[in-house]
């Protein structure tokens, strides 16, 4: 490979694991309380469309990043309420959180734009080279060239891993996922730190979405999400359920995607590259290089009794 | 017999509350939309079940549902949760269509291959996990990443070594004589794998509640620790019963590609999988149930179109409000609040209460 086509390709790997990362960041805050979350994809998906409809409508490309944050907020609080309020079964929920992003963005697309598909185009996310770093040969634009919201995931990969394990928070969070009845004793409310780290994971979850439709694209076309939900969850439980984990590995599931969309005359045909994140996850599971073991009262609803 | 009445009028307050809810917020999303509920819901009804043409497409609708219903049902009966229905329905399915397309014979007999292979397929597909959980994977993370390389292996064998002539991509289609019939030229695309389906759902029925292997599934589900001491193996029981649901799931996709399609295009069908998950929850795990569960499924998408048709009002509603049921059908504390009593001793199981570390 010539280093022009080296760094076409780290830049697409770079914008197809970007959204995979916020996500896995995002269903990571939701998991270490203990509360599964399947329900990445339709969140991703509810607020890639309230990302394009908000800046469609108020002119705003930030207002549509808030209103896309405020729709994944949302979906992460009804996430939350239908599991840790009314018990209801925490995949189940999730499965229903995507069937209902399918269906209210496909209503809504009908109701707000005329009809399904591709929605109007909107302003998106420019690129914004970094003057030094992005003059760096090979590496230099497929890191330092890149839409805002990139630049913001850089910074909350730290700022994840500085909350989650250097703050009482973070610790309250975790423990919680561990061991929910210890918390109870010393006093802290298992529910409310459930709630913010579902909806936590709902806004962050919301960002990938968002980076799909304003930044990637510009524009909301149906299903856009095509499975990335489902990735990202691969991408957390590869990645341990820890930020530079998550990072990482949906780095690599993002480079993968990158080598797919580099064009025919692969050597690995495509099928096979896109089960490569769903077959490393296995691999992790039954132990080899490191078992993966998810939080212990994960997906196990709490009742004091 | 009163007291039976009594049981399955308990086991219905959960899925009617369920509905009622998603029906009542789907009514004000109508009225929200400056549209009539009563003309809406209307439409939706006459297009699930008002004519045999209607009725035909609700039973299209719901003959891979049953399927991918008793998938997630018959392993819930042992304690597990298989989320893989998708993926074992596209092993089906490319299974089905290989054996129909490269078998040569007669018809009927070929046919008859091709919808073993598919079941064969989903129960080898479904089996994968049940293999996985003894090396300490959990089945709820196995299966969502097994649809996923399902979905990927079926779609390389289509486009690939399968491969047909035509513009789209995809298998050729199987013969005319390996086409599964349909039902009645009256009732459109419906075709005999519903009647399948409802055979499949009796087995389902007399194996898990008529047979011994069956007592021994539902006791590992309901207490594993007291079966683990009277002498049945958990993780047998349990490989069984996730590869059964593999094998129905299988059975589905084949039947869908011989019958509704005649092949497997790229895409194939999507959701088929996933839907069967809330078709199972609202039959409460019951193959009498999943049965009602995939025509209600099935007849909100056949009266969505005519709804969209009449009404204006998108057809994407009918996808919201079976989120909504799917949402709360499972919510035990809602319907305590409810019916202001405690629920928990009417959910039989409907939950995945160990945790995924387990």
């Amino acid at each position: 490979m010539s280093p022009e086509e080296i760094s076409a390709l780290l830049a697409s790997a770079v914008r197809n694991a970007t959204p995979l990362a916020f996500a896995a960041l995002g269903g990571m805050f939701s998991e270490r309380s203990g509360v599964i979350n399947i329900g990445l994809e339709g969140m991703m998906l509810g607020s890639a469309f309230a990302g394009v409809a908000g800046a469609h409508f108020s002119g705003s490309t930030v207002i549509g990043l808030l209103v896309a944050l405020a729709v994944g907020l949302l979906l992460g609080l009804l996430h939350a309420a239908a599991t840790i309020t009314f018990e209801a079964d925490q995949i189940i929920s999730g499965t229903a959180i995507n069937l209902l992003a399918v269906g209210a963005t496909g209503f809504l697309m009908v109701q707000l734009f005329g009809s399904g598909g591709t929605s109007p185009r909107i302003d998106r996310f420019a690129s914004i080279a970094i003057p030094g770093l992005s003059d760096i040969p090979i590496i230099g634009p497929p890191f330092f060239n890149q839409s805002a919201l990139v630049y913001l995931l850089y910074l909350l990969v730290p700022v994840c891993f500085y909350v989650l394990f250097r703050t009482p928070f973070g610790l309250r969070l975790r423990a919680v996922g561990e061991v929910p009845e210890a918390l109870d004793v010393a006093g802290v409310s298992v529910v409310r730190m459930r709630y913010t780290g579902v909806g936590l994971s709902g806004m962050l979850a919301g960002l990938g979405g968002a980076f799909l439709s304003m930044s990637l694209l510009s524009a909301f076309t149906e299903n856009m999400t095509g499975g990335r939900g489902f990735i990202a969850l691969a991408a957390l439980i590869f990645g341990r359920w820890s930020p530079v984990g998550a990072f990482a590995a949906a780095g690599l599931f993002g480079l993968a995607q990158a080598y797919v969309f580099s064009g025919p005359g692969l050597a690995i045909p495509q099928e096979f590259v896109e089960m490569f994140p769903y077959l490393l996850v296995i691999i992790a599971l039954v132990g080899f290089g490191g078992r993966a073991i998810p939080p212990a009262a994960l997906g196990k609803p709490y009742r004091p009794e | 017999m009163t007291a039976q009445l009594q049981a399955i009028g308990r086991a219905l307050i959960f899925p009617a509350i369920a509905i009622i809810l998603a029906f009542a917020v789907g009514a004000v999303v109508i009225v929200a939309t400056g549209n009539n509920v009563i003309a809406a819901y209307g439409a939706l009804l006459s297009g699930g079940f008002g004519s045999f043409q209607s009725l035909g497409r609700t039973i299209g609708n719901a003959t891979p549902l049953i399927f991918t219903g008793l998938a997630v049902a018959v392993p819930f009966r042992a304690g597990l949760f298989n989320i893989g229905g998708e993926g074992q329905l596209f092993i089906g399915a490319i299974a089905g269509v290989a054996v129909g397309l490269l078998l040569p014979g007669p018809g009927p007999l070929v046919i008859i291959a091709a919808i073993v292979a598919a079941g064969l397929g989903g129960w080898l597909w479904g089996a994968i996990p049940g293999l996985l959980k003894v090396f300490g994977a959990h089945e709820v993370i196995t299966t969502i990443m097994l649809n996923f390389v399902a979905i990927n292996l079926a779609y390389w064998l289509a486009r690939n070594p399968l491969a047909g002539e035509g513009l789209v991509p995809g298998t050729n289609f199987v013969p005319d004589p390996v086409r599964i019939l349909r039902l009645s030229s009256g009732l459109g695309a419906a075709h005999y794998g519903f009647v399948l389906g409802i055979v499949a759902a009796i087995v389902a029925y007399l194996l898990i509640w008529r047979t011994t292997k069956g007592y021994e599934i539902r006791a590992v589900g309901l207490a594993p620790g007291a079966a683990r001491y009277a002498g049945m193996s958990v993780a047998a029981n349990g490989f069984l019963a996730i590869a059964l649901g593999g094998m129905f799931a299988g059975f589905g996709g084949g039947l869908e590609a011989l019958g509704t399609f005649g092949k497997v295009s790229v895409p194939f069908v999507s959701n088929l999988g996933f839907n069967g998950i809330g078709v199972a929850l609202l039959g409460r795990n019951h193959p009498a149930g999943v049965v009602v569960g995939a025509l209600f499924f099935g007849g909100l998408a056949a009266g969505a179109q005519q709804m969209q048709f009449a009404t204006g009002v998108p057809l994407d509603l009918s996808d919201v409000l079976l989120a909504i049921v799917l949402l709360f059908v499972t919510a035990t504390k809602l319907v305590e609040l409810l019916i202001g009593r405690r629920a928990r001793s009417l959910e039989a199981g409907t939950k995945l209460e160990g945790g995924l570390a387990g």
